[in-house]
């Protein structure tokens, strides 16, 4: 019978154990970090802001002596974490992820916070994202899919992210180029791979670091990186400025703090995570990433950088 | 030949004392997460998934399957036994068995479940290994039309169950449909009967729909009959045995079990389908084409194998895509994707080429994990019956304690409370005014899959809903789900008009 009541009791401290860590507020002023820096990821775990998170974590906390536990909170683009973050006390005890697509939410619509809500600790990776096909597809290059989005306008099937995410500004610039994609959101993942290389899709907007194992094993190939320059290891690949496209919007995963918190404590862990960043560990994550290797922003800039890209958006989507 | 070689030396490596160790762990925290209403299956491997950082690949990847199997079937006991589906996988389940617990055979209703895990788990686990190529490849076809088409199936074939008023069914059914618009729809962003207030932004969950109508709504009707009027289900001298269906049984349901496997196995392969809509389309399966459709609801071995066996078969199935093209089936498998990842290795075809022994290790755990996964729970049975011993407003005091619980650990969300006693009101009215609860748990957890899949649907055919009855899998499965539907309407407006001409 014991077995039967321990279930919900273990449960339930372990619930009352959280809630307490969660609301023990501002206690200790001399010494930061004191206690575990909770970090927010606004999306799924195994995803790839989830993998930065825990990465750099692990950085994190060889050098500061403090766990910086994840704390997974999905939801409506990233905003549901965005939530999280500004409910907690502006301490620097809870940091989180902010992704090139939670900003877009900002121009496109459904952002529950302001960019002044938040103070950017640093850029930590950027990735092009790219068209993807079929390996066995009959495009064969990126000119290919132009000819025929020109002849048969509205007919080509590209998987994205969501409505209003950089994914999708991107084919409305497209279109305003003349070459009109239809696209279809899948949110998961899964859903959107299955639907590349189950031939639902004729193309498949993506980071080339998210779909490495599809590349590595060749079931699905790039047509185009949307960059200046040609993507390093793709050097065959065009970049989306020599065919004319002056759009880049790379992904972006960055960390950030609530605006408010003690400037000391933001420099604290912004001169970390640049050490974090500069390490060769976190060199080599970025190449497994296929990010760029130039990723990092350090905190100075990057608030710099993440208005810049949020402009740039306005300015696609045609929005004030 | 070299599969059964290699599937000899993955049980060897399977057996070494620290993948055995973790394993067993595995299936007790996949059982107690599957318990409590509020950790989901996959909050559960979630929470797991830190803890895999330190050890190594294979170790890590048994321990998160053992807990995604056993997390298919930990449910049932709550679920049976006291009304409280633990996962929505367990809500089909306790149609037929908390009515079969409630007719004095609990211990009978918890040996099917085990025998139906059992069964369920091994078949999907055989399939797995032996074909998960052309599986595979068959599952790539299936598109968004398929994945509604067959949510719309899970739909029509429970609207019909029970044999009261197909009317009342529909009123809940589209009342349950209409709850899990609220909150910010999932394609276009768009704020459904939000009114601006946060709360309502974030939509309702399923969750409170589902504990509150089944498990709160029982204690009030309880309450009301102020715990008399139930006589005890257990003689508190009577010895109480696990009732293990016997083999002639067992032989009887052998058409439920290959076809809730088949089942299981193919909405688990779906990339985003898992368990639940698995375990609600076997349900559903077995009222239309089952020999005994017309008991389905009042507590029939069929009601609790079927959505048993689908549900972990369906494991199986996930894995399948996982393994072999990288491609995540279940919201448990995305995490154990998350996990290869971590550790630097990439699922997909090449897996079975550059870790060729660790797939086979992880084919074999499977096989492992089910088995003891039927162990520990034939231990559990025993004691959790007695459960039944005690008064029963006691029990009812912790079915009440149970509910709160899970409501407020899902989001940490005091106002998912009265949510959730609101939700339990309902419930109970809905028995008073004979409205099956059923069709509303099932909308409010079908409802918003159905819809994303019908808008995906919808976008990438140039709004051409055509295509539905165009592609033949879709077609199929719509017709069976109109037959479904319209079977008993027309079967009861014969019936109103057979009595009436009986009236004099």
């Amino acid at each position: 019978m014991k077995s039967r009541f321990d279930a919900p009791i273990f449960k339930w401290a372990i619930a009352v154990i959280c809630s307490m860590a969660a609301a023990g507020g501002a206690l200790g002023q001399e010494h930061f970090p004191q206690r575990p820096v909770e970090t927010i990821v606004p999306w799924g775990p195994g995803g790839g802001a989830d993998q930065l998170a825990r990465k750099i974590g692990k950085l994190l906390e060889a050098d500061l002596k403090t766990s910086f536990p994840v704390l997974n909170v999905p939801g409506a683009t990233g905003n549901a974490g965005m939530t999280k973050l500004l409910a907690a006390p502006a301490d620097g005890y809870s940091i989180a992820i902010l992704i090139g697509d939670t900003a877009a939410t900002l121009v496109s619509g459904g952002a529950r916070w302001k960019l002044s809500d938040l103070t950017p600790l640093g850029v930590l990776m950027r990735q092009n994202s790219g068209f993807f096909v079929q390996q066995a597809s009959r495009f064969k290059t990126w000119n290919d899919v132009v000819t025929e989005a020109k002849a048969k306008p509205g007919t080509i099937k590209v998987a994205i992210l969501g409505f209003g995410s950089v994914d999708d500004m991107t084919l409305g610039y497209l279109a305003g180029k003349g070459i009109t994609l239809v696209p279809v959101p899948y949110a998961s993942p899964g859903e959107r791979y299955a639907s590349i290389l189950g031939g639902h899709v004729d193309l498949l907007f993506e980071q080339a670091g998210d779909i490495h194992s599809f590349l590595d094993s060749k079931q699905v190939r790039p047509l185009l990186f949307f960059s200046e320059d040609r993507v390093e290891g793709f050097a065959d690949i065009p970049s989306s400025k020599e065919v004319g496209l002056e759009i880049y919007l790379p992904q972006f995963r960055s960390i950030v703090v609530r605006a408010g918190t003690d400037p000391q404590r933001v420099k604290l862990l912004a001169d970390a995570i640049a050490k974090a960043a500069g390490t060769p560990e976190y060199a080599a994550f970025l190449k497994e990433s296929l990010a760029r290797r130039d990723s990092f922003i350090p905190a100075g800039e990057a608030q710099k950088f993440i208005a810049g890209e949020i402009a740039t958006m306005q300015k696609m989507s045609g929005k004030k | 030949m070299e599969i059964i070689a290699g599937l000899g030396a993955g049980f060897l490596e399977v057996f070494q004392p620290m993948n055995m160790f973790v394993m067993v762990i595995g299936l007790v925290l996949g059982m107690l997460v599957a318990v409590l209403p509020g950790l989901t299956l996959v909050m559960g491997v979630v929470l797991a998934l830190p803890f895999t950082y330190s050890m190594g690949l294979l170790p890590s990847i048994i321990l998160l399957t053992a807990m995604y199997v056993s997390g298919t079937y930990g449910g049932a006991f709550t679920s049976i036994l006291f009304r409280i589906p633990g996962e929505p996988i367990d809500v089909p389940l306790l149609w037929d068995g908390y009515a079969m617990a409630r007719k004095g055979r609990p211990a009978k209703a918890l040996g099917w479940t085990l025998c139906a895990a059992l069964g369920g788990g091994l078949i999907s686990a055989t399939v797995m290994v032996f074909l998960s190529h052309p599986v595979a490849k068959f599952a790539l076809t299936l598109s968004s039309p398929e994945y509604f088409a067959i949510l719309i199936f899970g739909m029509a074939s429970v609207v019909s169950l029970g044999g009261g008023s197909i009317s009342n069914a529909f009123i809940s059914l589209f009342l349950g449909l209409l709850i899990a618009t609220v909150g910010v729809d999932s394609i276009y962003g768009t704020e459904r009967f939000a009114f601006g207030v946060p709360f309502l932004q974030d939509g309702i969950e399923y969750l409170l729909v589902m504990v509150g109508a089944y498990g709160l709504g029982e204690v009030f009707q309880r309450l009301e009959k102020g715990f008399r009027g139930e006589e005890k289900l257990m003689g508190a001298d009577q010895e109480i045995v696990t009732e293990f269906p016997t083999a002639s049984e067992i032989g009887q349901l052998k058409g439920t079990f290959f076809r809730s496997s088949i089942l299981g196995i193919i909405v688990g392969i779906i990339p985003g389908a898992g368990a639940t809509i698995a375990s609600f389309v076997a349900y559903g399966a077995e009222s239309q084409y089952g020999k005994r459709r017309k008991e389905m609801g009042s507590g029939i071995a069929e009601g609790i194998v079927a959505p048993q066996t689908a549900a972990t078969s369906s494991v199986g199935g996930a894995l399948i895509p996982l393994l072999t093209m990288g491609i995540p089936g279940s919201g448990a498998t995305a995490i154990i994707l998350g996990a290869f990842l971590l550790h630097g290795v990439q699922p997909g075809p090449q897996i079975f080429v550059s870790s060729g022994p660790m797939v086979y290790a992880i084919f074999a755990s499977l096989f492992v994990s089910i088995i003891g996964m039927c162990i520990l729970g034939y231990f559990a049975i025993k004691p959790l019956v007695k459960v039944l011993d005690m008064p029963e407003p006691v029990v009812s005091a912790f079915v009440v304690m149970f509910c709160f619980i899970g409501a407020f650990a899902a989001r940490n969300n005091l106002s998912d409370l009265y949510v959730i006693t609101a939700f339990g009101i309902l419930g109970y009215l809905f028995d008073k005014f004979k409205f099956p609860i059923a069709p509303l748990v099932l909308g409010s957890i079908l409802g918003p899959l159905a819809e994303s899949s019908f808008m995906t649907m919808m976008v990438s055919e140039n709004n051409d809903w055509t295509v539905l009855i165009a592609r033949p899998v879709s077609a199929t499965v719509m017709v069976l789900a109109v037959i479904a539907l319209v079977y008993p309407i027309h079967r009861q407006l014969r019936e109103r008009r057979a009595t009436r001409a009986n009236k004099p």
